[in-house]
C-alpha cells in the first residue's frame, strides 16, 4: 500500500468538512475521487499535501506516518501536489518555475535531467522556457503546474481539478498528459468534477459526498453503478 | 434562557440612552468625569492639565476608531489633520481676529475638506496603502507647517488667543469633556444607523460589500470626512487651550499615541479608547514626572502594551469588558452595563 | 530595425521610460546648473536608500509586513557601529600604525550588519511569530500596527538606555579627499558608497542565482506554491527578516560619519524607503535600486532649488500623485496587493 488514509477528519478552523474518510492507493494505480461541489475532495487533497492539518485520523505513506507534517516535509517524502489554483510563481519564467519544482533536489545534474524529462513530456513548455508564468494561457499554466509537480520526481502525484476553467479540447490534452505521466510509472490521485471522463480513464474511484466516502470500487463498475448514474450523470 | 424584566424602571430613558450609545455605567463615568475637578487630588491645576490632555487624546481616539475600527483603514495622518484644523482656527484668530469659538468650527470644516480629499484619493487603494497615503499627506502637511514660516512661524510656534480669558483650567476641562461626549454621540449615532453596517461590510470585505449593493465610494469618503472634521475641531481646541501651536502636533508620534490608546481600548468600540485614555495618560504622566531620570520609560511601557495587546488580546479593553463584565454572573454589573 | 526603434519609442512613452528619462535629464540639468556635487550627493544618498528600501520591499513581498520599524533597524546599526568604533578610534589615536586604522571602520560596519540581523531575528521570535501563530486574519493591518509598536519601543529603549544625545563620529578613515572633476569628495563617502553598492550587488546576485534566494522570491510570489514545492516557509521568513534588517543595519553603520545616532533618526530613512517602495512597486530589487536613486535625486534637487526642509514636502506630494495615478508603481509589473479591487 502506497498511501493509506484512516478515518480522517479535517476542515478549516472550527468548520469540519471531512468525516472519517478512509481511502488507500496502491503503487502504480490511477485513482480518482469524484463527487459534487463542496463534498470535500479538495480538502482531502490539501490535507494529504499537508496544507491543512487534520483534526483526527492518520495518513501513512510508504508505511511511514505523515499525519500532520508540514507541507514541505511531505513534498520531501515524495508526494507532489498540483493544486486547483496552480499556485505558480507568476513573476518567474517557465524554466525557473520548473526549477523551483525541483527545489528538494540539490544535485544540479539531477535537476537538469528532470528538466529535460519534463520538456520531453511537454514540448510546449520547452518552447516557452523564458516566458513569464503569469503571461501564459490557462491550458499552458495547467501544463506547467503538472510539470512543476513532476520535477521533484514524486512517487505519488495529487492532481486537483485539472480541467477546472479549461475549454474542452484543452481538458482533453491535460488528461492526455496525465496518461503520459502514468506510463512513466507515477502513481496518480486525481480529483475531478467531470465524472464520466474521469471514471473512464482511471483504474479505481471513490465517490465523496458531504465529507464521507459514499461508494468505492473499480472505475468501470462505478460508471455503471445505478446510484452514480442517477446522481452524477442524470441518467 | 432567563429573561428577567424586573429592573426595567424607565424603558424610554433606557432606549434613548442606548440610541446615543450609553448604558448606566457610561452615565456613571460621565458623572465621575464631571465631578473629578472637585475631588482631591484632581483639584490641583497640574493634574487638571493632565486630565485635559487625556480627554483630548480620548476624543481623538474616538474619531480615529471611527475610521480604523469600522472601515479598517488606519488614518496615519490623523494628528496632522487635527493640526491642520488647529492652524486654520489659530490663523483666523491671529490674522482676522475671528473668535476661537467660531474658528474651531471653521477649522473643523477645513479639516473636513481635507478628509474629503484624502478619502477620495485613497479610495482605490488597499488598506495598508491608504494608510501610507494618509501618512505621506500628514508628513507633507507637517513639512508645510514647518516651512511656511511667514504664515505659521514654523517651529517657533504660533501664539494663539485662548478660548477663556482665565488662568484656571476648569472651563477648558468642561469644554473638552463636552467635546468628548459630543464626538462619541455623533460617531455612535452614525455607526448605529444603517451606515454603521455598511462601514463594517466595507471594512471586512470590499468585494462582498460591493456585490451586495453598497457603494463604497460614498461610505468611505463620508467616513473620512466626518472623522477628519472632528479631528479639526479638536485641533482647534488644542491650539486655543495651550495658546501655542507648533508643527510638532502634526508629528507621526502624536498619531501613534492616539492609535495606541484606540487599539488598547478596543477597536471598533469607540468608547474603549475614550475610557482607557484617562488611566493610561495618567500612568504615563506619573511615570514621566516621578522617574524623570529615566526618559522614555513611559513610552517603552506604552509600546510594550500596544505590542502585547496586538498579539495576545486583539479585542482590547472593550472585548475584556464585554466578556467579563457585561456578561458577568454578577447581576449588579449586568444592570450597570445595560445588559439586564 | 524600424521595429526596434518603435519598441524604443514605446518604452520611452511608458511610465517607466518617462520616469527614467526624466530623472536622467533632471540629474544632468542640476549637475550642469549647480555643479557636480548634486550628482555626488544623489549617488551617496541613493546608495544608502537602496540598502534600506531593498530590505523594506523584501519584508513587504515575502512576509507581507508593511514595516514601520525599518528605520529603527537603521538606528540600531548606527548605534552599534558607534559603540564599536569609538574604542577603536581611541585606540588608533594612540597607535597610529595599528592595522585597525584601515580595518577598524570595516569591523564597525560589519558589526552593524550582524547586530541588525540579530535584532531582526529577535523581533521575529518575540513579535511576529507569536502574532502569526495567534491569528492569520487581517494580517497586513495587524502586523503593520505591531511594527508601529515596535518602532516606538525601539526608539524609546534607545533613549532610555543610551540617552537622547547625538552619538556621532567625526570620520571613519579620513585622509585626503578624492577629487573628481573639480569636486572634492571625502574618502569616507566614496568608500561607504562603494560598500553599499557592493552589498546591494551581492544581495541581488544572492536573490537571483542562489537556491535560497530563489526560494525567497518564490515565497513572495506564492506562499502556498512555495510550500508545495518543498520550501520551509518558517526558515525563509527568518532568513528574510534577518537579511532585510541586516541591510538596514549596515546602511546605518556605514553612514555613521554623516548621520550621528539618536533615537528618532530612523524616521527619515523610513519614509524615504517607503517612497522608494511605492515608486518602484513591490518585490522588485532592481526596481528598488533605481527608485532609490530617483528618490535621492528628488531630495537633493529639492534641497538645492526649493530649500532645505522642503525635502519631504515635494517628494511626499509626488509620491501621493504616483499612488493616485499609478498605484502599482513605476516598475511594478504586477498590480497585486496595492489596489482594493
Amino acid at each position: 500500500m502506497l498511501l493509506e488514509i484512516k478515518e480522517l477528519d479535517a476542515g478549516y478552523g472550527y468548520l469540519q468538512i471531512l468525516r472519517k474518510v478512509s481511502l488507500n492507493v496502491d503503487k502504480g494505480e490511477y485513482v480518482c475521487i469524484v463527487g459534487p461541489n463542496g463534498a470535500g475532495k479538495s480538502t482531502t487533497m490539501k490535507t494529504i499535501a499537508g496544507l491543512i492539518s487534520p483534526m483526527a485520523g492518520s495518513i501513512t505513506f510508504n508505511g511511514e506516518e505523515i499525519t500532520g507534517l508540514p507541507a514541505y516535509q511531505i513534498t520531501q517524502k515524495g508526494i507532489a501536489f498540483v493544486s486547483e489554483e496552480m499556485n505558480l510563481f507568476v513573476n518567474m519564467s517557465v524554466q525557473e518555475n520548473l526549477l523551483m519544482g525541483a527545489y528538494i533536489i540539490r544535485d544540479k545534474n539531477v535537476q537538469k535531467e528532470r528538466l529535460e524529462f519534463v520538456f520531453d513530456l511537454f514540448p510546449r513548455l520547452a518552447e516557452r522556457k523564458t516566458q513569464l508564468a503569469g503571461t501564459m494561457s490557462g491550458g499552458e499554466r495547467k501544463m506547467l503546474a503538472i510539470g512543476r509537480g513532476m520535477m521533484s520526481d514524486p512517487t505519488l502525484m495529487l492532481v486537483d481539478e485539472p480541467s477546472f476553467g479549461l475549454a474542452p479540447q484543452l481538458t482533453a490534452s491535460v488528461f492526455e498528459s496525465l496518461e503520459v505521466l502514468r506510463k512513466t510509472g507515477v502513481t496518480i490521485m486525481l480529483v475531478e468534477q467531470n465524472v464520466t471522463t474521469t471514471l473512464s480513464i482511471t483504474d479505481r474511484g471513490y465517490v465523496l459526498e458531504n465529507g464521507k466516502v459514499g461508494l468505492e470500487g473499480k472505475s468501470s463498475d462505478l460508471l455503471n453503478d445505478a446510484y452514480v448514474k442517477k446522481v452524477f450523470l442524470g441518467v | 434562557m432567563e429573561t428577567t424584566n424586573t429592573v426595567q424602571s424607565s424603558p424610554a430613558w433606557g432606549t434613548l440612552l442606548g440610541k446615543i450609545g450609553f448604558n448606566p455605567a457610561g452615565i456613571l463615568c460621565v458623572f465621575l468625569l464631571m465631578a473629578l475637578p472637585f475631588i482631591p487630588p484632581f483639584n490641583q491645576e497640574y493634574l487638571l492639565r493632565w486630565l485635559i490632555y487625556a480627554a483630548f487624546i480620548a476624543t481623538l481616539s474616538v474619531g480615529f476608531d471611527f475610521t480604523s475600527g469600522y472601515i479598517n483603514i488606519v488614518n496615519f495622518g490623523y494628528a496632522a489633520v487635527a493640526g491642520y484644523g488647529g492652524y486654520t482656527s489659530a490663523l483666523l484668530a491671529v490674522n482676522l481676529n475671528i473668535s476661537p469659538w467660531i474658528g474651531i468650527f471653521i477649522g473643523g470644516a477645513n479639516a473636513a475638506v481635507l478628509g474629503l480629499i484624502i478619502g477620495m484619493i485613497s479610495l482605490r487603494l488597499r488598506g495598508i496603502f491608504a494608510a501610507c497615503l494618509s501618512w505621506f499627506f500628514g508628513l507633507a502637511l507637517m513639512g508645510l507647517a514647518t516651512k511656511l514660516v511667514w504664515l505659521t512661524r514654523g517651529p517657533l510656534g504660533l501664539r494663539t488667543p485662548r478660548m477663556f480669558e482665565t488662568e484656571s483650567n476648569i472651563p477648558f476641562y468642561y469644554l473638552i469633556i463636552v467635546l468628548l461626549i459630543l464626538t462619541y454621540v455623533i460617531c455612535k449615532m452614525v455607526v448605529n444607523s444603517k451606515m454603521g453596517l455598511a462601514f463594517k461590510a466595507i471594512g471586512q470585505n470590499m468585494d462582498a460589500a460591493r456585490t451586495s449593493g453598497i457603494n463604497p465610494v460614498f461610505y468611505r469618503v463620508f467616513n473620512f470626512t466626518l472623522s477628519c472634521a472632528l479631528a479639526g475641531i479638536l485641533g482647534g481646541f488644542y491650539g486655543h487651550y495651550y495658546g501655542i501651536l507648533t508643527p510638532e502636533v502634526m508629528h507621526t508620534t502624536k498619531t501613534v499615541e492616539v492609535l495606541a490608546v484606540a487599539y488598547i481600548g478596543g477597536r471598533g468600540s469607540l468608547w474603549g479608547g475614550a475610557v482607557v485614555a484617562f488611566p493610561f495618560i495618567f500612568l504615563m504622566e506619573i511615570i514621566r514626572s516621578t522617574l524623570s531620570h529615566l526618559p522614555g520609560l513611559n513610552l517603552v511601557i506604552y509600546a510594550l502594551m500596544l505590542i502585547l495587546v496586538m498579539i495576545y488580546y486583539p479585542g482590547g479593553f472593550s472585548h475584556f469588558f464585554d466578556v467579563h463584565i457585561r456578561q458577568s454572573k454578577n447581576k449588579i454589573l449586568r444592570i450597570l452595563t445595560g445588559n439586564a | 530595425m524600424s521595429d526596434n526603434l518603435k519598441d524604443k519609442i514605446a518604452w520611452m512613452k511608458s511610465a517607466k521610460g518617462i520616469t527614467i528619462l526624466g530623472s536622467i535629464f533632471l540629474a544632468l540639468f542640476a549637475t550642469i546648473n549647480s555643479g557636480p556635487y548634486v550628482l555626488v550627493n544623489t549617488i551617496i544618498t541613493g546608495g544608502m536608500l537602496a540598502l534600506v528600501s531593498t530590505g523594506l520591499t523584501l519584508m513587504l513581498g515575502v512576509l507581507n509586513i508593511a514595516m514601520f520599524a525599518h528605520g529603527e533597524f537603521f538606528m540600531i546599526g548606527s548605534l552599534s557601529a558607534y559603540y564599536v568604533f569609538t574604542p577603536i578610534s581611541n585606540y588608533t589615536a594612540m597607535h597610529p600604525d595599528s592595522f585597525l586604522v584601515t580595518w577598524g571602520p570595516m569591523v564597525a560596519i560589519f558589526t552593524s550588519m550582524v547586530v541588525g540581523a540579530i535584532a531582526g531575528i529577535i523581533a521575529e521570535f518575540l513579535v511576529f511569530r507569536p502574532l502569526r501563530k495567534r491569528a492569520a486574519e487581517n494580517w497586513v493591518m495587524n502586523s503593520f500596527l505591531l511594527t508601529v509598536g515596535l518602532s516606538v519601543l525601539l526608539v524609546n529603549l534607545h533613549q532610555l538606555i543610551f540617552g537622547a544625545d547625538f552619538k556621532g563620529i567625526v570620520r571613519y578613515w579620513g585622509g585626503m579627499p578624492f577629487s573628481f572633476a573639480d569636486v572634492f569628495i571625502s574618502r569616507d563617502r566614496v568608500i561607504s558608497f562603494c560598500l553599499s553598492a557592493f552589498i546591494v550587488f551581492l544581495f541581488w546576485a544572492f536573490m537571483t542565482y542562489t537556491r535560497t534566494g530563489r526560494a525567497i522570491r518564490a515565497v513572495s510570489q506564492d506562499a502556498t506554491g512555495a510550500q508545495i514545492v518543498g520550501i520551509n516557509i518558517e526558515t525563509i521568513v527568518l532568513m528574510t527578516i534577518s537579511l532585510s534588517c541586516a541591510l538596514a543595519g549596515v546602511a546605518g553603520g556605514s553612514l555613521l560619519f554623516m548621520y550621528p545616532s539618536y533615537p528618532t533618526m530612523g524616521l527619515e530613512p523610513l519614509y524615504m524607503a517607503w517612497f522608494v517602495v511605492i515608486l518602484s512597486g513591490l518585490g522588485n530589487i532592481l526596481g528598488a535600486v533605481a527608485g532609490a536613486f530617483m528618490v535621492a535625486l528628488l531630495k537633493v534637487v529639492t534641497v538645492e532649488y526649493v530649500g532645505a526642509g522642503w525635502d519631504f514636502v515635494v517628494p511626499s506630494i509626488l509620491i501621493m500623485l504616483i499612488l493616485i495615478f499609478k498605484p502599482s508603481g513605476i516598475f511594478g509589473s504586477e498590480v497585486r496587493g496595492v489596489l482594493d479591487t
